[in-house]
């Protein structure tokens, strides 16, 4: 038992210090993580509660002496223990937690983001009511006290959407459509990664969440809807000779293409590869020579014959993209 | 013969030498793998789980190392995917189910005072199955070719030939193939608890193994054949490009996944129930009383059993359901809990009130209980579909499931192997190396899972095969990696136990003083099984019942001898044990393997897209099928033989009556679950699309009403050459089973006309329609090699009015295909066209 | 009544009646899934007050009750003093009935709790 109550200890220590603020469903920032969290501690306090007195049970029926029970008594035992009481917590539990799965709801003012998963990235389109749809990849930002409900669908494969701090995880799944209706409650940078099998670079599928202020916001949102310009002459050339608007969007300057993440605003982005790598310069151009090396299974072709220095004028001109 | 002359010294011997003589195993290097005894094959298939289930555990092990550190590089992701897909997959069909049918196979007639199960050919067959089908997955990450798309194998990743390669069709055949020996084990199971129990043992009185293990045979029944229509769908659509899984063409990723976890589910109380029932073996003994609750213990079983069908979609609750959907599942996988928790307090109480007798396999049986109860709490907190929403799919459930698993399989399994290891080898482990070994994995399950539900709770995902430094759950996962190394040196412990075995003294009969008749084996171990079959009384008759254990062993009960050479058992009734009749079991034959190597070839040369030489393979299975077949239900010599104390009984028994209808029966019970998979799909397209089949054409509703009329026909006939044959007219009855077949035959041909102008590749309705039909027609082929069976055994003397357990059985599958044709053809050519 | 109880102890118990409560419970839990499952697709919500809902339940708990009844009455048969473990025809029908009346308070308790979410929640989001 000695083992049990070091684990004990080192999650209750765990639970009291928390590993990480940023992915973490024991540090909420949203209402329905909150929620759950709170929902969460209810139960662990009656989980330790049973399994203590379970264990205390156990121990005092090994140490009984013989007939200290008698058959009618161990068939009460058997029956309220083992029948009524848990019958009784149990509904218990249920009664208490349904009320936890209405969903909450959306009204028709609210904004939508339509995020698909595919391998090995994340395609975001914010769609504002009665304005036109904003295309991004790999970071979301949402408004803190605003209802936001994300429309999820995938690609390729099965991924599954998941932003610890904020809301419980939701599935996606090609040819279908799914809601995850949330509200973010605190600003600040948060992450989330995709909790369904996919392939290679499952593990390496994340993406960096910024929740702000309403107006804030807003501001990002109206200058996220304009193109981008960047002054590196040299890096926007090279990225039209080697054919990279074929894939990648980059408003204003490419024609629309939905094979790989839209880059219009790369340059704002805290991280690459879809929240693998930090945004620095040296990493940009080593993941367009060789995305392989960070993401076994990519889909985005290497470029080898580019010399060190081209590579560094396109994360220049990537990186100026604001 | 009385019981007074069994007090012959001299006519006990000479009974002994005819047993020993009929029971005597084949020796040679290469005939001693023909056995079928029991004893023998249990062994071999105990030894190749507990093998598979130690590679599966260094897999673990390498994992570990993998993710003790953030950012590692130790193997690649491609490796990383193979390593959690064969662990799990190895676990859970390699080991959890094989090994819980092999310690069946060796206790169960044991504890039922019979001499071996009532199909041993069936066992040695299930077993070499197993052991193929066991090399060909297990092997395959020796050639990089190990599946590598999760236990689960969720299309579209696994389906799609780009994204997924051979290992998808290895996983997928060759677990097909290991599924068909469970569900033989299966067959073998009920068979055995139902008819095969000593006179005296009615229902109260059986053995609480005996019934948990019906009640998860049973369950095997409805809960395989479901993923084995996935397996098809999937396999199908791999190979041949049909859409089941593929969005674009209307098929749909969600199929899979409720009939995977139709399947799942159930599977892991199918794993969970057989360890369990080692508990209320043990509990007893060391308690030194009765076990108290028997009821209530019956009631835990069958009430887990049914309930567990009803919890799949908590596997599913991430998958955006509809939320009311969701809450009868959350609700009835908060119920399941309560039949657990029964059984759980009926062992305590049973310990309360008697006098516990300390030992290592009790020491196993309450850590294993302590574990299971952290791992049932965290259970229900999954249970509840909210927190569920940020626990699927983290570490937290990874915790759970293990924590389970070792608590409610593996440990109550290695405390098993401590208490029945003087029964198998006559020998006892060493106490000293055992508790050393507990200790070790009792601190090393939980430094390695109990961390996980922290780091599961902080950001954690499962299957991946590394997490970035910013998480801060190195430390967690350093301490789960360091407890998994401390868990294997227990396990490492234990083997090293196991293997110094041979160096021991024996122990001396029964040494745990239990009650239950399994302890009747005596040390020097005879191949016979049990010296004479007794006559219960009472739940445990070694202590209940006066001089028990010397009148079994002085033949002064049933069957003490082997007059006529034969390998002999007693049929009994099933809920009272009144002796029924006496059959004759099968003997060592190289039958079962060759039918298994064949049956192996179909599913093995398949996954290389070798189709013509499969289907040679399944010409050479069926002619071993029926090659196997034809020395069964034999016309005995005589009408009846004495088995003691005044009574005779029949040597041949046909009907409802009969081991060999019972067979057939659960064996149909099996195909027609598989079936309802495929239509539930069916349904399930029809449910998920506004607009189905719409754009596609059906097969029309005259093509179907023909086969069908032409199915109905045949079962008709068959029917029919039943009852004449009953009667006396076998002419009839012979033109009537031609009949039964050549309407058959015609059957299958209206059933692929209906398929002309459907392109399967196209849409999933076509496809659906074909899987169906296909199915059916495949099954009329079935019907009419059935009838020209019956028709030869009729012609070559080998059935006859008064025996008729041939056309009985084939009768028996004839309704389980008349009903399959009226589904198909009702739902092709009626529905949805009626404008639903 | 008493009379009718009278008549259930020549009522045969079998396996087969043992598991009439749970596959009782069973239609009920199928029956309300796959109605949920096609209404919220089909017809994009749930009934408001799902009178066939509460009609179905009621059969069920009603079976249940019944069989659990039934099961109660054979069970004190007179015959030995508990427990009954012994081998005689009375004992063995005993155990079977007792069994099947647990399993009714079982199935009885797993049907009220599928028929809660429905007072609950009748979202098809």
């Amino acid at each position: 038992m000695r083992g049990t109550s070091i684990a004990i200890s080192i999650m209750t220590a765990g639970l009291l210090a928390g590993c990480n603020t940023h992915q973490s469903t024991l540090a909420p920032f949203g209402a329905d993580a909150a929620d759950i969290r709170h929902l969460f501690i209810i139960m662990l306090v009656g989980a330790v509660v049973i399994a203590g007195g379970v264990a205390m049970l156990m121990r005092h029926a090994v140490r009984a002496p013989e007939g200290a029970i008698d058959h009618h008594r161990g068939m009460r035992i058997v029956l309220w223990l083992g029948g009524v009481i848990p019958t009784t917590v149990l509904l218990g539990l249920l009664a208490y937690s349904l009320p936890y799965m209405k969903p909450r709801p959306v009204s028709p003012t609210d904004l939508t983001i339509a995020v698909d998963g595919e391998q090995f990235w994340w395609r975001v389109a914010y769609q504002p009511t009665g304005r036109p749809a904003v295309s991004s990849a790999n970071e979301i930002r949402i408004p803190t006290g605003r209802t936001v409900a994300f429309q999820l669908s995938a690609g390729d494969v099965v991924h599954s959407f998941w932003i610890p701090g904020l809301a419980g995880k939701m599935d996606m799944i090609p040819g279908r459509t799914n809601t995850l209706v949330v509200r973010a409650d605190k600003p600040g940078r948060y992450r989330g990664q995709c909790a369904e099998f996919c392939g290679l670079s499952h593990a390496l599928m994340a993406f960096d969440v910024i929740a702000m202020p309403p107006a804030a916001f807003d501001a990002w949102l109206a200058n996220e809807a304009r193109p981008a310009r960047s002054s590196d002459r040299t890096g926007a050339r090279l990225f039209a000779e080697n054919g990279c608007g074929g894939c990648h969007t980059v408003a204003g300057v490419t024609a629309p293409s939905r094979i790989g993440p839209d880059l219009t605003h790369f340059g704002a982005r805290r991280t690459l590869a879809a929240g693998i790598l930090p945004m620095t310069p040296a990493n940009v151009a080593a993941f367009i020579r060789h995305p392989e090396k960070t993401k076994p299974g990519v889909r985005m072709p290497s470029f080898p014959q580019l010399s060190d220095d081209e590579a560094r004028a396109l994360a220049r001109y990537l990186q100026g993209l604001k | 013969m009385s019981l007074h002359a069994q007090d012959d010294p001299a006519l006990r011997a000479a009974q002994e030498e005819r047993l020993r003589a009929v029971w005597k195993p084949p020796s040679g290097l290469f005939l001693r793998w023909t056995d079928t005894n029991n004893n023998r094959v249990g062994v071999w298939y105990t030894l190749t789980a507990f093998g598979f289930m130690l590679f599966a555990g260094v897999l673990a092990l390498i994992m570990r190392t993998q993710l003790a550190v953030p950012d590692n590089d130790l193997v690649s992701a491609n490796t990383f995917n193979q390593l959690f897909t064969l662990h799990g997959s190895m676990m859970m069909f390699l080991f959890a189910v094989p090994m819980f049918e092999a310690v069946s196979i060796i206790l169960l007639p044991q504890l039922l005072g019979a001499r071996d199960l009532p199909f041993p050919r069936l066992s040695a067959f299930g077993y070499w199955s197993f052991l193929l089908g066991g090399v060909f997955v297990g092997g395959s990450i020796f050639f990089n070719a190990a599946p590598d798309g999760g236990w689960f194998m969720y299309p579209p990743l696994t389906t799609r030939t780009d994204l997924s390669g051979l290992g998808a069709d290895i996983w997928m055949l060759g677990l097909s193939f290991i599924e068909v020996s469970s569900v033989a084990a299966a067959v073998e199971l009920i068979v055995g608890v139902l008819k095969c129990r000593p006179p005296g043992m009615r229902l109260n009185l059986m053995p609480l193994y005996a019934w948990y293990i019906l009640v998860v045979a049973v369950m095997i029944l409805f809960a395989f054949p479901p993923l084995i229509a996935g397996d098809l769908l999937f396999e199908m659509e791999r190979l041949l490009n049909w859409p089941f899984f593929d969005a674009a063409r209307g098929g749909d990723p969600l199929l899979w996944q409720h009939l995977f976890w139709i399947f799942g589910h159930p599977e892991v109380y199918i794993v969970f129930l057989p360890s369990i029932a080692l508990f209320a073996m043990m509990i007893p003994t060391f308690a030194q009383r009765h076990l108290l609750g028997y009821p209530w213990i019956v009631l835990a079983a069958v009430g887990t059993a049914f309930l567990s069908f009803g919890l799949w979609v908590h596997h599913m609750f991430a998958t955006g359901l509809p939320k009311i959907s969701l809450a009868f599942f959350s609700a009835a996988s908060e119920a399941v809990a309560i039949p657990t928790g029964v059984q759980i307090f009926a062992f305590i109480a049973t310990l309360w009130a008697g006098k516990v007798k300390w030992s290592t396999p009790l020491l196993y049986a309450s850590g294993s209980l302590a574990i299971f109860v952290i791992g049932g709490l965290t259970g229900v907190m999954v249970a509840v579909a909210p927190f569920d929403w940020q626990a699927h799919d983290t570490y937290f459930i990874v915790a759970h499931l293990h924590y389970v698993l070792i608590g409610g399989t593996l440990l109550p399994l290695f405390g098993g192997l401590y208490y029945y290891w003087p029964l198998i080898t006559g020998k006892k482990l060493s106490d000293r190396l055992g508790r050393i070994a507990f200790w070790i994995m009792f601190v090393g399950v939980n430094l390695t899972f109990f961390p996980m539900h922290l780091s599961g709770l902080e950001g954690m995902p499962r299957r991946v095969f590394t997490y970035p430094a910013e998480l801060n759950i190195g430390w967690l996962n350093l301490a789960s990696t360091l407890g998994s190394y401390m868990f294997a040196v227990g396990v490492l412990v234990l083997v090293v136990d196991l293997a110094l075995s041979p160096t021991r003294p024996k122990s001396p009969r029964n040494p745990w003083n239990a009650g239950t008749l399994e302890w009747l084996a005596h040390p020097d171990d005879e191949d016979w099984g049990i010296r004479s079959v007794p006559l219960v009384e009472s739940r445990y008759p070694i202590w209940d019942q006066k001089n028990f254990v010397a009148k079994v062993d002085e033949g002064r009960f049933f069957l003490p001898d082997a007059e006529e050479g034969r390998r002999e058992t007693i049929i009994t009734s099933v809920l009272d044990a009144k002796p029924v009749s006496v059959i004759r079991l099968g003997t060592p034959s190289v039958k079962p393997m060759l039918t298994a190597i064949a049956l192996g070839s179909v599913f093995i040369l398949t996954t290389y897209h070798l189709y013509i030489m499969a289907a040679l393979g399944g010409v050479v299975t069926l002619a071993c099928i029926l090659w196997w077949l034809w020395d069964t239900a034999e016309i005995p010599e005589k009408p009846e033989k004495p088995i003691g104390h005044g009574m005779k009984l029949p040597l041949y028994i046909s009907g409802p009556a009969a081991p060999g209808w019972w067979a057939m029966f659960i064996t149909m019970m099996a195909d027609a679950t598989a079936f309802s998979g495929l239509v539930f799909g069916y349904y399930f397209y029809w449910t998920v699309h506004p607009d189905f089949g719409a754009g596609f054409d059906g097969p029309g509703s005259t093509g179907p009403m023909m086969a069908l009329a032409l199915s109905l026909a045949s079962w008709a006939a068959t029917l029919a050459a039943r009852e004449m044959h009953g009667w006396g007219s076998v002419t009839a009855a012979r033109a009537l089973l031609i009949a039964g077949a050549a309407t058959a035959i015609a059957s299958l041909f209206a059933g692929l006309a209906c398929l002309d102008g459907l392109d399967p590749t196209a849409n999933v309705y076509p496809a659906i329609i074909w899987v169906l039909v296909v199915w059916t027609v495949a099954h009329a082929a079935v019907a009419a090699i059935m009838q020209f069976y019956t028709l030869a055994r009729s012609i070559a003397g080998r059935m006859k009015p008064t025996h008729d357990a041939d056309i009985r059985n084939i009768t028996v599958y004839a309704h389980f295909f008349a009903l399959t044709a009226i589904v198909t053809y009702l739902t092709v050519g009626l529905f949805p066209e009626t404008g639903l | 009544m008493r009379r009718w109880l009278k008549r259930a102890h020549r009522l045969r118990v079998t396996l087969w009646t043992l598991i009439v409560p749970p596959t009782a419970w069973a239609v009920h839990f199928l029956f309300s899934y796959l109605w949920a499952a096609i209404s919220c697709e089909k017809i994009g919500e749930w009934a408001l007050f799902p009178t066939a809902f509460a009609i179905g339940t009621v059969i069920a708990l009603v079976v249940i009750v019944m069989s659990g009844v039934i099961a109660w009455q054979q069970s004190r048969t007179p015959g030995d003093p508990p427990p009954h473990n012994e081998g005689t025809d009375i004992d063995r029908l005993r155990f079977l009935a007792y069994s099947t009346m647990l399993l009714a308070a079982l199935s009885f308790v797993a049907v009220i709790f599928t028929a809660l979410p429905v007072l609950m929640l009748n979202d098809c989001r």
